[in-house]
């Protein structure tokens, strides 16, 4: 499936209720499998863009289109269609704390369907590989923070999504574990899912400076690639 | 049937996967809805076998009567002379012979009159030479079922043999009864109407309540993807069994208060009363009555559910 654009932005907008304009104006695009960090300070609006990316609220004015889709005109069969394509990382977590971490993990392949069987090898060896493989059936809310945030992690990328969201991945880990989790992202990447991560951990972005940054700021976005010299532009900006 | 059910997949139920994605049997608010409806089912059992000795009732008492008659021929003339008994004879010989050969007529008897001796012995006593006294003649007719014909002038026919006769059709006081019974029976099915209104009304409302209980986990599930349709069958699935337990604890209960009644009225001998056995169709009507109920807990959460769904982005 060819598609151009895998995120594009005009002119959005975003309020909540009568309150401000949360986003002002927002115009960026995304390539189908590139890697952006969004940064920006805190309030900045880092969730509120992932929202409308996960399709979890609509903008308020403006056109957002997904997998060269517009957004406001298609059907819930189609906007359904197009959630199973993203995996997300909320900064909250959202985890079902009724269910174990392995059922957590294990929801979005039940949701599309996938065959029980399959299910149990790939949560496994996802679980192994972010390094709670002997937690399968742990709640999650008997987990220390960065646990639970790699169950998220694991959630979010168990299906391979096309587009991977993630909102402050990092934020509850250790650098090891932290890096581990990027270079998973790294890895998805490669094999062709557009990456974009909120992030606040200037180290980490340091680290893996090959990726571009999107910079949030009193609503507005700014793309900076790393050929020009965004650090002081970035330094500004927090 | 339930185990079709789970098969087919239409209760939400695959895999042999008891599971739920949200947490829905570990919340004490579906006690309130089993008890509920435990309660609606008791009242319905009561409800519906009301109906059902109702009809019965019915039946026996207008099957006893309906098509029936009775023509009395009196002893006395229109004037209050007393008639000789040849003269009463001889009207009662003409009357049977017209109605025998009535077209709406199927049997007709002249009562014997030791019969109508044992009818009036409570007023007039045992000891009566019945050849000195006049006596009247009765003759019981039966009329054919689906033959339509005019009662008054069938009257007049027979006032015009013999101007003493009276034809008495039990009609007025049939009609009566009839009218009664019927109003109780429209009542017990109306009851019955209401508590199944109720039950649909408070199960949207427990599946409602439980959707706001759940937001965060819906949207969550509704974000990753999930169709309307796999949520919307894990509440219908969860509503059907608790509700299938609710209703089959009520019908026993029902069932069980049912039979103390019948043992009450036994040892009370009411001759009105008709049997109260049911039928087979009726107490199918009651194994049922469960499934019915669960069934239609089930549609209603998955009408609620999906309504619900609809309004998010
Ligand atoms: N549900 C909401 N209702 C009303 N206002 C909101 C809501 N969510 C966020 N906001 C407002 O929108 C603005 C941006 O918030 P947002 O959470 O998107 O920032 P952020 O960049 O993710 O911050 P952080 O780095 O702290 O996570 C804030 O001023 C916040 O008060
Ligand atoms: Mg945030």
């Amino acid at each position: 499936m060819g598609v151009t654009d895998m995120i594009k932005f005009e002119h959005v907008g975003l309020r909540y209720g009568v309150g401000p304009e949360v986003l002002s104006n927002v115009n960026f695009t995304l390539e189908p499998g590139s890697f952006h960090f969004l940064s920006g300070p805190s309030g900045a609006g880092k969730t509120s863009l992932m929202s409308l990316l996960y399709l979890g609220q609509r903008p308020t004015r403006g056109l957002m289109t997904m997998f060269d889709q517009d957004i406001g005109s298609m059907s819930r069969e189609e906007l359904k269609e197009i959630r199973q394509r993203i995996g997300v990382v909320f900064q909250d977590f959202r985890l079902l704390n009724h269910m174990s971490a392995f059922d957590n993990i294990a929801l979005p392949l039940r949701i599309n369907g996938t065959p029980e069987k399959e299910i149990k090898d790939n949560v496994i060896e996802l679980m192994e590989w972010v390094g709670l493989g002997d937690h399968q059936h742990m709640l999650p809310n008997t987990m220390s923070g960065g646990q639970q945030q790699r169950i998220a992690v694991a959630r979010a990328v168990i299906t391979r999504p096309r587009l991977l969201l993630a909102d402050e991945p990092t934020g509850n880990l250790d650098d090891e574990i932290g890096l581990r989790l990027m270079n998973l992202f790294d890895q998805l990447n490669r094999m062709g899912t557009t990456v974009l991560i909120a992030s606040h951990n200037q180290p980490l972005m340091e680290k893996f400076k090959q990726h571009k940054r999107l910079i949030l700021d009193k609503g507005h976005v700014e793309l900076l690639t790393p050929k020009k010299s965004v650090k002081d532009k970035i330094r500004g900006a927090f | 049937m339930l185990k079709f059910a789970k098969n087919t997949g239409i209760l939400g139920v695959s895999h042999d996967r008891q599971r739920y994605d949200l947490p829905l049997d570990k919340d004490g608010g579906s006690l309130f809805l089993k008890i509920l409806i435990i309660l609606m089912t008791f009242l319905a059992v009561l409800a519906l076998s009301g109906s059902y000795v109702l009809s019965a009732m019915k039946e026996r008492w207008s099957s006893g009567l309906e098509n029936k008659a009775s023509i009395e021929i009196s002893a006395q003339d229109a004037e209050g002379n007393i008639l000789t008994p040849e003269e009463i004879n001889n009207a009662t010989d003409n009357i049977f012979h017209f109605v025998k050969s009535h077209p709406a007529v199927e049997t007709v008897t002249i009562m014997q009159d030791e019969d109508i001796a044992a009818l009036i012995s409570p007023w007039i006593g045992d000891n009566i030479a019945f050849d000195q006294i006049p006596m009247p003649n009765i003759l019981t007719v039966s009329f054919k079922k689906n033959v339509e014909f005019d009662t008054t002038i069938f009257e007049g026919r027979l006032k015009i043999i013999a101007p003493q006769a009276r034809l008495d059709t039990h009609e007025s006081w049939l009609k009566d009864v009839l009218r009664f019974t019927n109003a109780l029976k429209f009542a017990a099915i109306l009851i019955t109407t209401i508590i199944g209104l109720i039950t649909i009304i408070s199960i949207a409302g427990a599946v409602k309540t439980r959707m706001e209980v759940y937001h965060e986990e819906l949207e969550l599930l509704h974000l990753m993807g999930a169709a309307d349709n796999y949520i919307a069958k894990q509440l219908q699935r969860y509503i059907f069994f608790s509700s299938l337990q609710g209703a089959a604890i009520g019908t026993f209960t029902g069932v069980v208060m049912l039979l103390i009644i019948k043992l009450a009225i036994g040892q009370m001998d009411m001759g009105l009363l008709p049997d109260f056995s049911l039928t087979l169709t009726q107490i199918l009507s009651f194994v049922l009555l469960p499934v019915f109920i669960a069934f239609l807990g089930a549609l209603t959460a998955r009408h609620t559910v999906l309504r619900v769904l609809r309004q998010m982005p």
